[in-house]
C-alpha cells in the first residue's frame, strides 16, 4: 500500500514545492514591502512553532510517544503569567490567586524536590548517614522547598523579591559549570585549581550583582514570572512522567494507550485551567512596549524580535547540550535504543525525566510568547500542540534541526497563505500542508538518521 | 459482539447455590461496570421523573449512535479517529441547510436560497453527504496509521469545524441556522420531546442493528483481522485498504444520521456544536465504555450523559462550571483506565 504510490509521490511532492515556491515568489515580485511584513510575520509566528517543536522532537525522539500533556503545560506556561501578573497589572479585575492552586503547585514541586534529592544525593550518603535520618532531612528540605514554591505563588507583587535572588543563585551556578565544563575539556586538568577559584569568585560576583539587579527593580517581575511560569510548567511535567508514565511503561503500555492517557490528562488540564480563570480570552501584559520600527516599509515589533531570539537561542542551547555533554549522549542513546542504553549503565528513568522537565519548559515558553503575541484562552494549548505536532512533521519527525526549519516554515507558509485567503482559513491551511506533506513526503525535510 | 449472557447453566447452578454470586463478581469490572451505571440510570430516572428522562433519552441516543459508529472505526478496525465530530457535523448542517426556511441576508455573498425539505427526505441525504466526505477524506487517509492518524484526523476535525465556521455563504458562519425542520408524516409533526426522543431511539436501534450485523459478519471478520495484523490479512487476499474506507464511510455515514437527529432535536445549530473538544469527548466515550463492543459505546455514552446531569446536582459545585467539571472528571478517569485497564470497561481490545 505505501509503496504503491512511492513513485508517483515524488512527483507530485517536487510540483507541489514547486507551486509554493512559485506562489511565493510571485508574491514577494509583485508587492516586496509587503511581502517582507508577511515574512517577518510568518518568521514570528513560527518563532512560537518552532520552539514548540524542538520540545515536542526532544520528547518524542527520546521516549518515542505522543505526549500531549504537551499542549497543556503552553497553556500553564502561558495562564501561570497571568497568574502572577494580572492582580498588579490589571489592577485587581480578576481575583484568581487562590490558595487552593498555590497549595497544588507547591504539593507538586515538594514531590518534584523529593524525587531531586533522592536521586541524587539518596545513593551517595545512604553508606556514611542512616537511612531514618536521611529520610527525615530530605522529607523536611522538599517541605521547604514546597512551602518556598507556595509562597512565591501566594505573593507575586513581591516576585522580585522572593524569587529574584533564587533565579541570580541558579544563573550564576549555571554559568559557572558551563565555564568549568569549556575550561576542563579545553585544557585539561592544567591549571585547574586556579581557573576554578577564577570562576567561582566571578560567579559569585555576578549572583551578588544580578540579585541586587533583580530585587531593586521591580520592572523584572514580569521576567521572573516567565521564569517561575516555565519552571512549574516543567516540574508538573516531571511529576507526570515519575508519576505515570513510568508505570504505565513498566506495565509495557502501547505508545497509542500512552497517547490517550496524555489526551486525558490534557482534557482534565484545560478544563481545569478554564474553571480557574474562566474561558474568556484573557491578554497578557506588553513586554517591550508596542512601538513598532520600521524596517524597509515592514513594521517590527521588538517582541517578535525577541521571539525570534529566543527559538534561536533555545535551539542552540539544546543542539550543544545534546551533542557535546555526557547528559547529551545519555539522551541520544536512550532515543536508539533505551533498553541497550539501561544495559551499558545510564539511568533512564533519571535521564527520560529531566528531558520531560526541559521539553515541557520549552512549551511553556511557546505558550507565553504566544499569550504575550496575542491573547490566552483555556483552548490555546491543543492548537499550539497541533501547531508544533505539525512543525516536526514536516521538518521531518525526531530531528532537532528539521523542527526549526518545519515551524519557521509552517508560520511563513501560513501568513503567506492567508494574504489571499482571509486570516480565519489560516488553520486549514496548516493542516492541509500536514496531510499534503504526510501523503506525499511522509520522511520530512530533514529525516532523522 | 454484545457482551455474552451468561449460559443456562451458569444461571441454574447459581439459583442452586446463590452465594457462588459473590465470588463469581469478585474482581469482574465488567459486571459492576454494568450493574453500577445501569441502577445509577435507573435511580436517576425515578428521582428526577418522566420528563427529565425523555430529555437524557434523546442525549443519549444521539452521543449512542455516535459512539456506536466510532467504535466500528476505533474498537473494530483499530484506527484511533478523533475527527469523527466532522461527519456529525456535515449531517447536521445537511440537515438544517435543506430543511430551514429562515431567511439570511449576506453582506458578502447575498440571500442564502432556502429549500425547505421535509426532514424525511433530508436525513437520507445528510447520511449521504457524510459518506461521500468520508469517502474523500478516506482515500487520502488510508495511508497514514497509528499515532500519524491521530494527527491528521485532529487536522479532519478542525477543518470541518473551521469550514463550518468560514463558509458563510453555505452554512451561514457563527450566526448558526434557525428553524430546523422537525420531523413529520403527513400531518403528524413530532414536536413533543417525547415524539423527538423515540424517534431518536428508532434511529439509535437501527444504527446499532447495523453495526451489530457487521462486526457478526464476515466483513466484521475481516476488519478485526486487519486490526490484529494488517499483513496477514493482505497476505489471505484481503484488500485491507478497501476494507477500511469502507467502514470508514459506513460509520460515518451512521455519525451523519445522528447529525441530522441532533439539528432537528435542537432547531438550531451554529458551528460551536463542532470544535475539537466535542470529538475528543467523543473518543474518550468511546474508549471509556470499551473498544470492540457495541454494548459498552452504549454504557459509556450512558455514564457520559448521566455524569453531566449528575454533576449538575452536586451541592458545592457551581452551575457554570459543570461541563468544565465533567471534562476533569472524564479526563481523570480516562487516564486511570489507561493505566489499570486499558481496553475500557467492557471492551474486547487495547489498543
Amino acid at each position: 500500500m505505501i509503496s504503491y504510490f512511492s513513485s508517483a509521490d515524488r512527483l507530485v511532492a517536487a510540483i507541489l514545492v514547486i507551486a509554493v515556491v512559485a506562489y511565493i515568489g510571485w508574491r514577494v515580485l509583485t508587492s516586496p514591502e509587503q511581502a517582507l511584513q508577511f515574512g517577518f510575520n510568518g518568521l514570528s509566528v513560527g518563532a512560537i512553532y518552532a520552539l514548540m517543536a524542538i520540545g515536542f522532537t526532544l520528547v518524542y525522539s527520546t521516549v518515542w510517544f505522543f505526549d500531549l500533556y504537551y499542549g497543556a503545560a503552553a497553556a500553564l506556561g502561558a495562564y501561570g503569567v497571568f497568574y502572577l501578573r494580572s492582580q498588579e497589572w490589571l489592577g485587581g479585575i480578576y481575583q484568581v490567586n487562590t490558595p487552593v492552586v498555590n497549595i497544588i503547585f507547591a504539593v507538586v514541586v515538594a514531590g518534584v524536590a523529593a524525587w531531586v534529592l533522592h536521586t541524587t544525593l539518596y545513593g551517595r550518603l545512604q553508606q556514611r548517614v542512616p537511612p531514618p535520618v536521611l529520610r527525615t532531612l530530605g522529607g523536611i528540605l522538599a517541605l521547604v522547598v514546597g512551602a518556598y514554591a507556595g509562597a512565591v505563588l501566594m505573593f507575586p507583587s513581591d516576585l522580585h523579591i522572593l524569587f529574584g535572588p533564587m533565579a541570580a543563585i541558579a544563573a550564576a551556578i549555571a554559568l559557572f559549570f558551563l565555564a568549568r565544563f569549556t575550561y576542563s575539556s579545553m585544557l585539561g586538568r592544567r591549571g585547574y585549581k586556579i581557573l576554578t577559584f577564577v570562576a567561582a569568585s566571578a560567579a559569585l560576583a555576578l549572583a551578588l550583582f544580578l540579585g541586587n539587579a533583580l530585587v531593586s527593580s521591580p520592572g523584572s517581575k514580569l521576567y521572573l514570572s516567565w521564569v517561575v511560569s516555565c519552571l512549574l510548567a516543567g516540574s508538573v511535567g516531571l511529576a507526570l512522567y515519575r508519576g505515570l508514565y513510568v508505570r504505565m511503561r513498566q506495565r509495557s503500555r502501547s505508545p497509542l494507550i500512552m497517547l490517550v492517557a496524555s489526551l486525558g490528562i490534557l482534557l482534565a488540564l484545560s478544563a481545569s485551567i478554564s474553571i480557574v480563570f474562566e474561558s474568556a480570552p484573557r491578554p497578557l501584559p506588553d513586554p517591550f512596549g508596542s512601538v513598532p520600527w520600521t524596517l524597509g516599509g515592514a513594521n517590527i515589533k521588538g517582541f517578535n524580535l525577541f521571539a525570534i531570539a529566543a527559538a534561536f537561542v533555545g535551539f542552540v542551547a539544546l543542539l550543544i547540550t545534546l551533542k557535546w555533554t555526557p547528559f547529551g549522549r545519555a539522551v541520544r542513546a536512550i532515543g536508539d535504543d533505551e533498553e541497550v542504553a539501561r544495559v551499558v549503565g545510564i539511568n533512564t528513568t533519571v535521564i527520560v525525566a529531566i528531558v520531560f522537565f526541559v521539553g515541557t519548559a520549552f512549551a511553556a515558553m511557546a505558550g507565553i510568547l504566544n499569550g504575550h503575541d496575542t491573547a490566552i484562552q483555556p483552548r490555546m494549548g491543543l492548537l499550539l500542540l497541533l501547531k508544533g505536532w505539525i512543525a516536526s512533521v514536516v521538518g521531518g519527525i525526531g530531528n532537532l534541526y528539521g523542527a526549526l526549519l518545519g515551524g519557521f516554515l509552517l508560520g511563513v507558509i501560513e501568513q503567506f497563505a492567508i494574504w489571499d485567503l482571509a486570516g480565519e482559513w489560516k488553520d486549514v491551511v496548516a493542516f492541509v500542508l500536514l496531510i499534503l506533506f504526510l501523503s506525499f513526503w511522509p520522511q520530512g525535510l530533514l529525516p532523522r538518521k | 459482539m454484545l457482551t455474552r449472557p451468561p449460559s443456562w447453566q451458569r444461571l441454574s447452578e447459581l439459583a442452586r447455590n446463590p452465594l457462588q454470586a459473590f465470588a463469581l463478581s469478585r474482581n469482574n469490572v465488567e459486571l459492576w461496570a454494568n450493574l453500577l451505571i445501569i441502577t445509577f440510570a435507573v435511580v436517576f430516572m425515578l428521582w428526577k421523573g418522566a420528563t427529565f428522562a425523555v430529555t437524557l433519552g434523546t442525549v443519549f441516543a444521539i452521543w449512542a449512535m455516535l459512539s456506536v459508529s466510532l467504535n466500528l472505526v476505533v474498537g473494530f478496525t483499530g484506527l484511533l479517529s478523533i475527527g469523527h465530530i466532522g461527519f456529525f457535523g456535515v449531517g447536521a448542517y445537511t440537515v438544517a441547510i435543506l430543511t430551514s426556511t429562515t431567511a439570511y441576508e449576506n453582506l458578502r455573498t447575498g440571500a442564502i436560497p432556502t429549500f425547505g425539505w421535509p426532514f424525511f427526505a433530508a436525513l437520507p441525504v445528510a447520511a449521504i453527504a457524510a459518506g461521500l466526505v468520508a469517502l474523500l477524506v478516506g482515500i487520502a487517509f488510508n495511508r497514514f496509521r497509528d499515532d500519524i492518524y491521530v494527527l491528521v484526523s485532529f487536522g479532519f476535525a478542525i477543518i470541518s469545524f473551521n469550514v463550518f465556521l468560514n463558509l458563510r455563504g453555505i452554512t451561514r458562519g457563527a450566526f448558526g441556522i434557525h428553524d430546523v425542520a422537525r420531523p413529520q408524516i403527513g400531518s403528524w409533526v413530532f414536536d413533543t420531546e417525547l415524539e423527538l426522543m423515540l424517534m431518536a431511539m428508532a434511529l439509535m436501534v437501527i444504527v446499532v442493528g447495523i453495526s451489530w450485523f457487521i462486526v457478526s459478519s464476515s466483513f466484521g471478520r475481516v476488519l478485526t483481522a486487519i486490526r490484529e495484523d494488517e499483513q496477514v490479512a493482505e497476505v489471505f487476499g484481503y484488500h485491507a485498504s478497501h476494507y477500511k474506507l469502507a467502514v470508514w464511510v459506513i460509520s460515518a455515514m451512521m455519525a451523519g444520521v445522528a447529525g441530522g437527529m441532533f439539528s432537528s432535536w435542537t432547531t438550531f445549530i451554529d458551528p460551536n456544536s463542532f470544535i475539537l473538544l466535542e470529538s475528543v469527548l467523543l473518543v474518550s466515550i468511546v474508549i471509556l465504555g470499551g473498544l470492540a463492543t457495541i454494548w459498552g459505546s452504549l454504557l459509556g455514552a450512558l455514564a457520559f450523559v448521566l455524569l453531566e446531569e449528575g454533576m449538575r446536582f452536586l451541592p458545592f459545585l457551581p452551575q457554570e462550571y459543570v461541563g468544565q467539571a465533567r471534562q476533569v472528571v472524564l479526563g481523570i478517569l480516562l487516564v486511570l483506565l489507561m493505566v489499570f485497564r486499558p481496553q475500557g470497561l467492557v471492551g474486547r481490545y487495547k489498543l
